[in-house]
């Protein structure tokens, strides 16, 4: 099946949405990745389908990482990943991730803390 | 005297009836009787299979056993249980593909005092490592979650590494009923 060379959909989400200079967040991480196995076959050409799972996941601020991952195929199709984070000032989180295939996602999301 | 006969029919055809349903709901008992009997073979039987499955299926890459996943992270240092680690994770799972898994740690956070990282690690899976997270003071909270897959009835365990070079753990056993390797 021949795939789109298209970037990969991954979404951060900072809960709760209004939040102050001083506060811990949670920082939510989704991504529509396959996290395949390499045990498990295909249905329909009855092929195992390849090893293809996310291995190394960033979280940063403003370029500085806080939170480094290495995950495995174990972890769960389209997976979904939670860390705390205080909140120093106004900036941006990034989030990047490389797969075992060499496939790289980077996404963005501002911090907006509200004048307090 | 017609009466009578027709009393007689009535009460014939009353029994007929009972007969009928009486015979009905045995055929129903010996039925679910059956089937309760029949089902702890064929699950044994279903059991034997997924081992065959299992041993027949291609091993990945990562494969790796439980202890030596903790050898390799711990490197043979000692591993306390700890109650200073909160694992929430369901008792039994339903879909062994999703099984959301939560960890917190209770750390001040410091740099001089912090969880340096926390390993998901499961006893199952050919390959017992989840994920390895790195966290810094910047987390503020020493917590976690995310999404794994089990292939089968089995424990979660997090493993957590501490600033001072100390581990400890805690484990969860978590019944699954449909295995989430595919």
């Amino acid at each position: 099946m021949a795939e789109a060379k298209k970037a990969r959909k991954a979404m951060i989400k900072i809960k709760p949405k209004k939040y102050k200079v001083g506060d811990t967040v949670k920082v939510d991480f989704i991504a529509i990745h396959p996290m395949d196995t390499g045990m498990a076959k295909d249905k329909e050409t009855g092929k195992i389908k390849p090893a293809h799972y996310i291995e190394d996941i960033t979280f940063s601020f403003d370029g500085e990482p806080f939170t480094k991952m290495k995950v495995w195929e174990s972890i769960s199709t389209n997976p979904y990943f939670s860390v705390n984070y205080k909140v120093t000032k106004k900036g941006k989180i990034t989030v990047a991730y490389k797969d075992n295939q060499g496939e790289e996602v980077l996404k963005t999301k501002k911090v907006k803390p509200k004048e307090a | 005297m017609f009466y009578k006969l027709k009393q007689k029919k009535n009460n014939l055809k009353k029994k007929g009836k009972q007969m009928e349903r009486r015979n009905f709901i045995k055929s129903l008992m010996m039925a679910s009787a059956a089937a309760t009997v029949a089902t702890p073979s064929m699950l044994l039987a279903n059991e034997s299979a997924k081992e065959e499955a299992k041993a027949a299926v291609v091993k990945g890459p990562n494969d790796m056993p439980l202890a030596d996943a903790i050898k390799a992270i711990t490197d043979g240092k000692e591993v306390k249980e700890s109650d200073m680690i909160k694992l929430t994770v369901p008792e039994i799972a339903e879909n062994g593909a999703v099984v959301p898994v939560k960890v917190e740690v209770k750390s001040p956070m410091t740099d001089k005092d912090h969880v340096k990282s926390i390993h998901i690690l499961n006893s199952k899976n050919s390959n017992s490592r989840c994920a390895d997270i790195m966290l810094t003071p910047a987390n503020d909270k020493a917590y976690f979650s995310t999404r794994v897959k089990l292939a089968e009835t089995q424990e979660i365990i997090a493993l957590v590494a501490l600033s001072d070079g100390t581990f400890m753990k805690a484990g969860k056993s978590i019944k699954v009923t449909i295995g989430g390797c595919g």
